[in-house]
């Protein structure tokens, strides 16, 4: 009766079977707590050996996951009643009662619910990825950097770096491109803030992710036509489904700019109804960062942001609702930042800053410092019909920008920049289920948006509507596995722009984009797999590249768009190659692609012409378009000489090349190369995943950098190569029956001096000396 | 059940769309300070013309270029002069040299002229602690000559603003808002 009414409450429409076989062992004495479960866990339909399910035992709260055939075992049970509960990812849970006298061993068949084609994670059942590029970071490497900004944590992932305007500000780079080339995906949504400032970070609080994966290739479709630089999808985790309640707390210290950051999370499904729901919160407070030499004054970091979930879920319908909150206020390092370039020229000339720029440890924010919130609302509704599925997503964002520089007259409160988007945006989907080996998605989405700034000019008031469909088709048969998809778009925006003397200046454009991509696997045989996809993305110029004129305070460069721009156009041919012996000892990732871009639109210094205005001469900067070449590998192995003991080897290299005037392109990300050794410990009673790991990593010289015998391109040259010495290590332990997981991370360990070529706090000051942090986890 | 479910999100959906449609919003103002024009103004000692020249960028920067005045003054004359910063995007112009010298303390006004110019600038009025402000000045010039002058507005954010009398242009404890370079003629 319980199973019944479980399955009537999750409304499975599953068959399962299950076969208990008990192991004649017999005992001559009453030993009573040594005894073994083990069991063994097998898709019901393909008869997969199901590797990461996770297994619990309620009554014992002991926890595993199931290695590579599917099988798992618990020691040291006492004999008795316990209840079984066994769940993978896109499969529904299993519960299971079992009286234990003797070892025993049960095989649990799982019934995937729905044969969905499903988003990337339902896809991760396979024991290889499903699209053209996917990394993803999570477990183990996404704890590691727990209390960093979500840029921060992705650049662990290879071939992802990360673009720079001082310790506070940091966006992802993927394969040497980012802003409005890249697409984040928060929950589902397609993130919509002001993207294209190198110096505006992604609005998300990484602790809202359970995954943080990059994809490229076929699925990148479902959410745009113009991810030219790759996906991150921002994703929570699954979303409770046996009846109770879970919490998480999360506390961390980072030593060298004193920073706390304290993240909680509650959640609970209802038990005699469909209904769920999570609460989410992070508080984050760092003061000024200190480099091995000196502090830096104003480099501090608030963060404060929460998100609220509730579900409904029935057999044939599901229904969810979310709304975040995340709202930062971050310092500027006030010797970077410049409304006049006498005052920038000397301060790159110097080759420390200026005194008065540094020294203070404090929390405080000054000016200049940017202020930024912003709010997502989404609904999301799935309805089932036969083997069809129908999604409705709806969302609402606002997004709010103020910059405050500095002013002459301390009397101004007001920011000097102000931007607020509203995003709305409605997508329908529609999915089949896989059958004859075939599934399918199509979808349609719609986005409205208004942008209105006050305060200084930089880009236009703007009204962009925009309408798109999709449609995907996957195959997968024995070795093969083929995937194809196709999408159009079409985007128009009105804008509106305030003139002095009250007059406006209106532009209307309107863009269609086309993407298709291309996507064939082959598993060769055990262990090999070989994977090409042929990509053609377009993105539309965004509306800084049109519009933007005036001065970057900061910077202190005059930018001016260009309104004759016409979208870009990408053209990515990459071919992956993954080996991994049997033993799980040893196995490597290659991956090579060749991203040839039309009409691709960079920043054009300008050193003939500046712009003259009343606080100087500024140089200019103009929006240009080219062809652009950029060529990479990514490579990976690992090593396992013995049980306890890891080598990880990750290598990633990038050539990116002006193909019009035959040259570097400039601010691409440098070689780099980064070796891991991590040693395992075996589990003890006290001590569970315990681990400890050295890492070092190291970033070459950018030796590719245009050429300047033309007229100046950047204001210094590329700093010189460096190597970091990175530690971690982790453990699990109960305190007070609460598993409780300590870690202890320690960046720069050697207190190394360095700056990075895509931090353009290069020009002025170092980067962050030694930071140790340590982190709490309480799973309750 | 499902058909309310659906009406709903409809009604989501619809409002959603409502409110992105609303009229072009024309109603925004661009308040933040910009300065259009430094006015110099000559009032010749024992008498005279007064003279007043200017730099002059009445759209911000950006747009329209600047006009710019050159300073032509006679020779062997001593001038009183006066300098003034007007934002002409608003209507009427707005007079920033009033702020400037409620906060006499954090600002701060160079005149540098080129060597040879033959034009002396001294007489720098002060700000409440005695230290030079530079709104107004006297200038003496000597023999026909060409050169330039740079006139820079400096202002200190910090509080307080320690502002010494020894501080240079380029001094790091303040941060420049006006440069501005006059071609210079005594004839």
């Amino acid at each position: 009766m319980f199973m019944a009414s479980l399955f009537k409450i999750f409304s499975l429409k599953i068959t399962f079977s299950v076969f208990l076989a008990f192991f004649a062992v017999f005992h001559a004495g009453a030993q009573n707590c040594s005894f073994t479960l083990g069991g063994h866990v097998e898709d019901a339909d393909t008869k997969e050996k199901l590797k990461e399910a996770s297994i619990s035992i309620k009554e014992t709260g002991q926890q595993t996951t199931t290695d590579d055939d599917g099988n798992f075992l618990f020691t040291g049970l006492c004999t008795g009643k316990y209840t079984v509960i066994i769940s993978h990812t896109g499969c529904d849970l299993v519960e299971k009662t079992i009286n234990l006298q003797k070892n025993a061993h049960i095989d649990v068949y799982l019934m995937h619910s729905r044969k969905e084609l499903g988003n990337v994670i339902v896809e991760a059942k396979k024991t290889v990825s499903n699209t053209g590029f996917k990394k993803e970071l999570s477990g183990r490497a996404l704890n590691e950097t727990q209390g960093l900004n979500l840029a921060e944590a992705l650049n662990r992932i290879n071939g992802v770096t990360m673009l720079q305007s001082g310790p506070t500000v940091s966006k992802p780079v993927i394969h040497g491109l980012h802003g409005s080339r890249i697409l984040t995906i928060n929950n589902g949504v397609r993130q919509e803030g002001q993207q294209w400032g190198n110096d505006h970070a992604p609005e998300i609080d990484p602790f809202i992710a359970d995954k943080l994966i990059v994809i490229k290739g076929v699925d990148e479709l479902r959410y745009g036509s113009d991810a030219i630089g790759g996906v991150i999808l921002v994703e929570p985790r699954a979303v409770r489904n046996i009846p109770g309640y879970a919490a998480e707390l999360n506390v961390g210290y980072f030593t060298n700019n004193r920073q706390y950051v304290v993240s909680g999370l509650f959640e609970q499904q209802l038990k005699h109804k469909p209904f769920h729901y999570r609460v989410q919160g992070t508080f984050k407070k760092g003061a000024n960062v200190a480099t091995p030499d000196y502090r830096l004054n104003n480099t501090g970091n608030e963060e404060l942001s929460f998100s609220l979930t509730a579900g409904w879920r029935k057999e044939k319908f599901n229904s969810e609702l979310f709304f975040s909150h995340f709202g930062t206020k971050l310092g500027i390092f006030t010797g970077s930042h410049f409304g006049n370039i006498t005052d920038l020229e000397n301060a790159i000339a110097a080759p420390k800053p200026d005194d008065v720029f540094l020294g203070q440890n404090t929390y405080k924010i000054i000016r200049p410092y940017q202020d930024v919130t912003h709010q997502l609302l989404k609904s999301k509704s799935t309805f089932y019909k036969g083997d069809q599925k129908f999604t409705i997503l709806l969302s609402a964002q606002i997004n709010n920008r103020k910059e405050y520089d500095i002013v002459r007259s301390s009397n101004n409160q007001r920011p000097q920049l102000d931007l607020t988007i509203y995003t709305f945006s409605e997508d329908f989907t529609w999915e089949k289920m896989r059958k004859n080996n075939f599934n399918g998605v199509a979808g349609v989405s719609m986005m409205q948006q208004d942008n209105s700034y006050s305060g200084r000019y930089f880009i236009p008031n703007y009204f962009a509507y925009s309408f798109g469909a999709y449609y995907l088709e996957k195959w997968a048969k024995h070795k093969w596995e083929l995937q194809a998809g196709i999408r159009y778009d079409n985007k128009t925006i009105n804008t509106t722009r305030l003139k002095f003397n009250n007059d406006t200046i209106n532009y209307d454009f309107n863009f269609s984009t086309l993407a298709s991509s291309f996507n064939a696997i082959y598993k060769l045989n055990a262990g090999w797999r070989l994977n090409t996809n042929i990509s053609l993305a377009s993105r539309a110029p965004y509306i800084n590249e049109l519009l933007s004129d005036g001065i970057h305070h900061g910077t202190a460069t005059y930018e001016k768009g260009d309104i004759n721009l016409v979208p870009e156009k990408s053209f990515n041919i990459s071919a992956g190659i993954q080996y991994q012996n049997e033993a799980k000892t040893f196995g490597f990732e290659g991956l090579l692609y060749t991203n040839n871009i039309r009409d691709f639109i960079y920043q054009q210094p300008m050193p003939e012409t500046p712009v003259l205005t009343i606080a100087g001469a500024f140089p200019l900067i103009e929006y240009r378009q080219t062809d652009a070449s950029l060529n990479g590998v990514d490579f990976s192995l690992f090593l396992k000489p013995v049980a306890v003991l890891e080598w990880k080897g990750k290598l990633a290299m990038l050539n990116a090349r002006n193909k019009k005037t035959d040259d570097w392109l400039i601010w691409m990300p440098a070689n780099r190369l980064t070796n891991e050794i991590t040693f395992s410990a075996k589990d003890t009673k006290t001590f569970t995943g315990t681990y400890f790991s050295a890492e070092m990593q190291n970033v070459m010289e950018q030796k590719h950098v245009p050429d300047e015998s033309n007229g100046k391109q950047d204001y210094k040259a590329p700093p010189p190569a460096y190597s970091l010495i990175n530690l971690n290590a982790s453990t699990i332990i109960d305190l007070y029956k609460v598993p409780t997981t300590i870690s202890l991370g320690v960046r720069n360990l050697l207190n190394t001096q360095y700056r990075d070529y895509l931090n353009s706090m290069r020009y002025f000051a170092d980067e962050m000396g030694l930071n140790i942090s340590l982190r709490l986890k309480f799973q309750l | 059940m499902k058909s309310k479910l659906l009406k709903t999100t409809f009604a989501i959906l619809m409002t959603g769309l409502l409110i992105s449609s609303c009229e072009k919003d024309t109603t925004e103002e661009n308040q933040e300070e910009v300065i259009t024009t430094l006015k110099l103004t000559f009032v010749p000692v024992g008498g005279g013309t007064t003279l007043t020249y200017q730099f002059d960028d009445p759209d911000g920067p950006g747009g329209t270029a600047p006009t710019q005045d050159e300073i032509i003054l006679a020779p062997a004359k001593t001038y009183n002069v006066s300098l003034q910063l007007l934002n002409k995007t608003v209507t009427p112009a707005e007079d920033i040299t009033t702020e400037v010298k409620e906060e006499a303390d954090a600002h701060r006004f160079y005149y540098e002229n080129s060597p040879g110019s033959s034009i002396a600038i001294t007489g720098l009025d002060n700000d409440p602690n005695g230290v030079p402000l530079g709104v107004t000045s006297t200038w003496t010039t000597g023999v026909a000559a060409n050169g330039s002058l740079k006139v820079t507005l400096r202002h200190y954010p910090a509080v307080p603003p320690n502002k010494a009398a020894g501080d240079l242009v380029n001094s790091t404890k303040s941060a420049t808002d006006i440069e501005v370079v006059f071609v210079t003629k005594v004839q």
